[in-house]
């Protein structure tokens, strides 16, 4: 008996059947990429070539008047002694010779005792004037070196009496480097805008397009769930996305090869320098970047399409998604930018600077496997918040995107109505917004300024909204009295966690050593400041602030829309984001997830914000305290734990962790 | 077995006051509550923006309610609570529900069948006898997209029996077919009918709602105006045909807004 094919499956076979089906979308999939671009590539090639010929061929017009006849007849001659080596083929004409148009330079000529003023004319928008004009340049610098070699011929003097210094410049960039960043960057973002049309056709037939056939409608009264649907088309249309890149790659490859074999010959000596076999092992590796980036893309376009009531709507989307996209790409031809850690976490652009590294043949293995799990991270969590926020009922029948209740009048809000993912989505850009530029703009005058206004910014944003929005404080801020026995659970899960993360940052820190000292130059101004001043900035504000805006408002709210369980890792990984640094953001997270669970667990928001403050103060006092802490107990301090060390923090967090949540039990079930 | 209470939806709608624009919610289906049994035909009639569709989508699972319950049984007088197998129950088919314009028929009810978990050797036996009872035989291979509207509503009858539901909500399924075609779909309710199964439509044509209906819902502004078998709407308003006896309600409500 056959194996009997999963719902995913029959429904992902049924849009790659019902793509292939449709010939415009398969047109702009394999036609483009496979005609387009050798298209252009070989028109570019052979214009460019016609050109160089024509330059090769055409002469130029030198204009002067009469009089200066036994001037130019000595220019003349010293053109005719280097005209083959210069490659020049000028020709001198006397009077005016308007029907030669603007093939022509003229020449001016007014002769002094000791010196000749020769004036060019030329017009420098019209190149061939301006070929005209550097032609006429070479022969009068060649005449003026004579000139001056016989007057210091008939004075007795050395030639090299009047150049002291000779200046010799060499370029040290191997070929690849000056291509890698001629064409690395434009190669990107071709690549990256290829997969991006490959991915959006797809996406828009089998999202707008089926819901504009109608058979939308059909397919939500068949026995499937939003997941499974949203999931099948996302694979079908990433398959469709990547075989697009793949024939982009193979055409614009090709192409290429055609380029430089027929340049060649002129190219004899650089083309030498490329490793083929260089390209070649990578190869495999670009291929799997390329396949995911066609998932990253196929889910990108999938966000914008699925909410498209039409085919009109979702070409709108395209084109600012389209312009972010190219902008990205476009990172790479900037010089400085280099694949690094940073950079490699960066949707698009790692892409497009991994094919930059290629073509430089520096590219580094690890940062490639990072570039891989990163796109393919992102491409998974945004299908499954995708699945998460898709609502049949909306895009169907209403308006599709009624994920705001922010743009709301705030008399028609109802009191006491969970925020939806819209509107806390909006409000962390917001804020994010606001602390990049009023933090800023406060942290140029004065660190501490700086610290404050982000603080009193995180503060009022959810002092706002559960204003604006009417929240109830008890059911989203949890502003309910705890328990003891959960509260004791807390504190040892809390004892937990900071264990592990001691060890985890350690760990980060061994990973990415540079970022160690730059967190002292931070903080170390802020330092000076009264301990009173900084309780208040540094601990007490983050504490209450921090854990209305993440642990209210974003998990209290996200609780009731997604269950507790995405509520705390989407809360949590945002409130890592949040602190804007690279070794902060898991360690950060994790405490996230600390906090959250304690919210969840006991009911209450006093306890995280209690532990909060602890944390706050602690890592206060570490700073202030260096040298104090460490001789009372040096483990808090040490910036680096070893092995030993590692091992039995990570046994004690995992131990107070289990007891932690144990302890706590089942604890306040309070969702609806 | 299809029970619902006390159903609502709410939706809104703008309005115009001057320069202003309004806001304003309002009931599309009212506290609405029916029942269709074993081996029943249940027509849901009323005039053009009743909320009839509205409901019929809420029944069919496209749409969730505001307020009220909808349940369903199976055939030990279960409930079923789940929502894959609830869908699984229920053949719905509305103007809107359209077939894969790219695929034939045959490769659709293929396509349906595996969706439903039907082994491969049932699937070919089925849809074989679907395209036999409905003679698709010499258009079953073409795309649905160059189809006649007979054709394709008789294919997407096709489609709702495919998985032989128990329960079939129809909207409007002989809306501007030609007599010989909504006989055909009116023999196949009444087939189903037979078998035991249980069917909700909604109409205009009050003649074949007469003729086939065991009992009737009138809904007018969502709410539900009169309900009954049509030889008890009938002796109600003291009429000899339903359609006498369907402008004898709205004559009353008419009379009794004006009041």
């Amino acid at each position: 008996m056959r194996r009997k094919k999963s719902v995913i499956e029959i429904l992902c076979l049924k849009e790659i059947k019902d793509i292939l089906r449709d010939k415009k979308t398969l047109v702009i999939m394999v036609l483009v990429p496979l005609l387009l671009y050798p298209a252009m590539i070989m028109g570019l090639t052979l214009f460019l070539s016609q050109m160089g010929k024509n330059q090769l061929e055409s002469t130029y017009y030198v204009v002067y008047d009469k009089k200066d006849e036994s001037l130019v007849q000595e220019i003349r001659k010293v053109y005719e002694e280097i005209k083959e080596e210069e490659e020049l083929s000028l020709e001198f004409l006397t009077g005016d010779t308007s029907f030669l148009e603007e093939k022509k330079t003229e020449l001016f000529i007014k002769e002094e005792k000791h010196t000749t003023e020769i004036r060019i004319e030329y017009n420098s928008t019209n190149q061939d004037s301006s070929l005209a004009h550097s032609q006429v340049k070479k022969v009068l610098g060649a005449y003026e070196a004579q000139l001056l070699e016989q007057r210091l011929r008939e004075r007795g003097l050395e030639k090299e009496f009047f150049t002291p210094i000779v200046l010799e410049s060499k370029d040290e960039a191997t070929h690849s480097q000056t291509l890698s960043l001629s064409l690395g960057g434009s190669l990107g973002m071709l690549l990256i805008t290829t997969i991006m049309t490959g991915a959006f056709y797809p996406t828009i037939d089998v999202t707008t397009g089926e819901k504009e056939r109608g058979t939308l409608e059909t397919l939500l009264t068949l026995p499937v769930s939003n997941f499974q649907m949203i999931l099948s088309k996302f694979m079908a249309v990433s398959l469709f996305a990547g075989i697009s890149a793949l024939l982009s790659i193979l055409s614009i490859g090709g192409s290429l090869a055609f380029l430089f074999g027929s340049l060649a010959k002129e190219l004899e000596e650089t083309a030498l320098e490329i490793d083929v076999t260089y390209f070649l092992s990578c190869l495999p590796l670009l291929l799997v970047v390329v396949l995911v980036t066609a998932l990253l893309l196929a889910a990108v376009s999938m966000c914008f399409c699925i909410f498209a009531k039409s085919f009109k709507e979702a070409n709108n989307y395209f084109t600012p998604v389209m312009l972010v996209i190219m902008f990205a790409s476009m990172v790479s031809m900037l010089p400085s930018v280099e694949l690094e850690l940073k950079t490699a976490l960066i949707p698009i652009v790692n892409v497009s600077l991994l094919i930059k590294a290629v073509i430089a043949q520096n590219l580094s293995f690890s940062l490639a496997m990072v570039i891989i799990f990163v796109n393919l991270a992102y491409s998974i969590l945004t299908v499954w918040v995708l699945a998460k926020i898709y609502s049949s009922e909306n895009v169907l029948f209403q308006d599709g995107f009624q994920s705001f209740n922010l743009f709301e009048k705030r008399s028609r809000i109802k009191p006491n109505t969970i925020p939806k993912t819209g509107d806390l989505l909006l409000a962390t850009a917001v804020l994010l917004l606001l602390l990049l530029y009023l933090g800023l703009a406060a942290g140029a005058r004065s660190q501490m300024a700086g610290a404050l206004v982000n603080q009193l910014l995180i503060l009022s944003l959810p002092l706002f909204l559960g204003w604006y929005m009417k929240l109830e404080v008890k059911t989203v801020f949890s502003c309910n009295l705890p328990k003891a026995k959960p509260v004791t659970g807390a504190v040892v899960l809390y004892v937990g966690t900071y264990s592990l993360v001691m060890v985890l940052s350690s760990f980060l820190m061994g990973l990415m050593p540079e970022s160690t000292g730059n967190m002292e130059a931070v903080y170390g101004e802020l330092l000076a400041y009264p301990l009173p001043l900084l309780l208040l900035v540094m601990a007490f504000m983050p504490a209450v602030g921090e854990e209305l805006f993440f642990r209210g408002l974003l998990f209290g709210s996200w609780k009731y829309r997604l269950g507790p369980l995405a509520a705390m890792v989407i809360s949590s990984l945002i409130f890592g984001g949040f602190h804007m640094s690279l070794v902060k953001l898991l360690p950060t997270a994790m405490l996230g997830l600390c906090f959250s669970y304690v919210v969840w667990k006991t009911g209450s928001i006093y306890p995280s914000m209690i532990l909060h403050f602890m944390n706050n103060l602690l890592a206060l006092m570490m700073m202030k305290y260096e040298e104090e802490i460490g001789g009372f107990l040096p483990i808090l301090v040490k910036a680096e734990l070893e092995g030993g060390e590692l091992l039995w923090m990570t046994a004690i967090g995992t131990v107070c962790i289990a007891a932690g949540i144990l302890v706590m039990g089942k604890g306040k079930e309070t969702l609806k | 077995m299809l029970k619902a209470v006390n159903l609502c939806k709410q939706f809104e709608r703008t309005t115009k006051e001057g320069r202003k624009t309004k806001k304003q919610e309002f009931l599309a289906v009212d506290h609405v509550s029916l029942e269709a049994g074993r081996g029943e035909i249940v027509g849901i009639l009323g005039p053009n923006g009743a909320g009839k569709t509205t409901l019929l989508r809420m029944l069919g699972n496209l749409m969730s309610p505001t307020e009220g319950e909808i349940c369903l049984y199976d055939e030990q007088g279960e409930k079923i609570e789940e929502e894959i197998r609830r869908k699984k129950s229920i053949g719905y088919l509305s103007g809107n529900t359209k077939l894969y314009p790219r695929f034939s028929i045959r490769e659709y009810l293929t396509f349906l069948g595996e969706l439903y978990g039907m082994e491969r050797e049932q699937i070919e036996k089925r849809v074989e006898q679907l395209i036999a009872l409905f003679s698709m035989k010499e258009f079953a291979d073409n795309r649905i997209e160059k189809l006649s509207t007979g054709q394709t509503q008789r294919a997407s009858i096709c489609r709702t029996l495919m998985s032989d539901p128990r329960l079939y909500i129809l909207d409007e399924p002989t809306l501007g077919l030609d007599i010989l075609s909504a006989d055909t779909i009116i023999n196949f309710m009444m087939h189903q009918k037979k078998e035991g199964k249980t069917i909700l439509y909604s109409t205009h044509y009050l003649e074949e709602a007469e003729a086939i209906c065991d009992r009737i819902y009138m809904i007018f502004q969502g709410k539900i105006v009169a309900q009954g078998s049509p030889g008890q709407l009938m002796e109600e308003t003291g009429k000899d045909s339903l359609r006498g006896a369907f402008q004898q309600i709205f004559e009353n409500l008419q009379d009794k807004g004006k009041e």
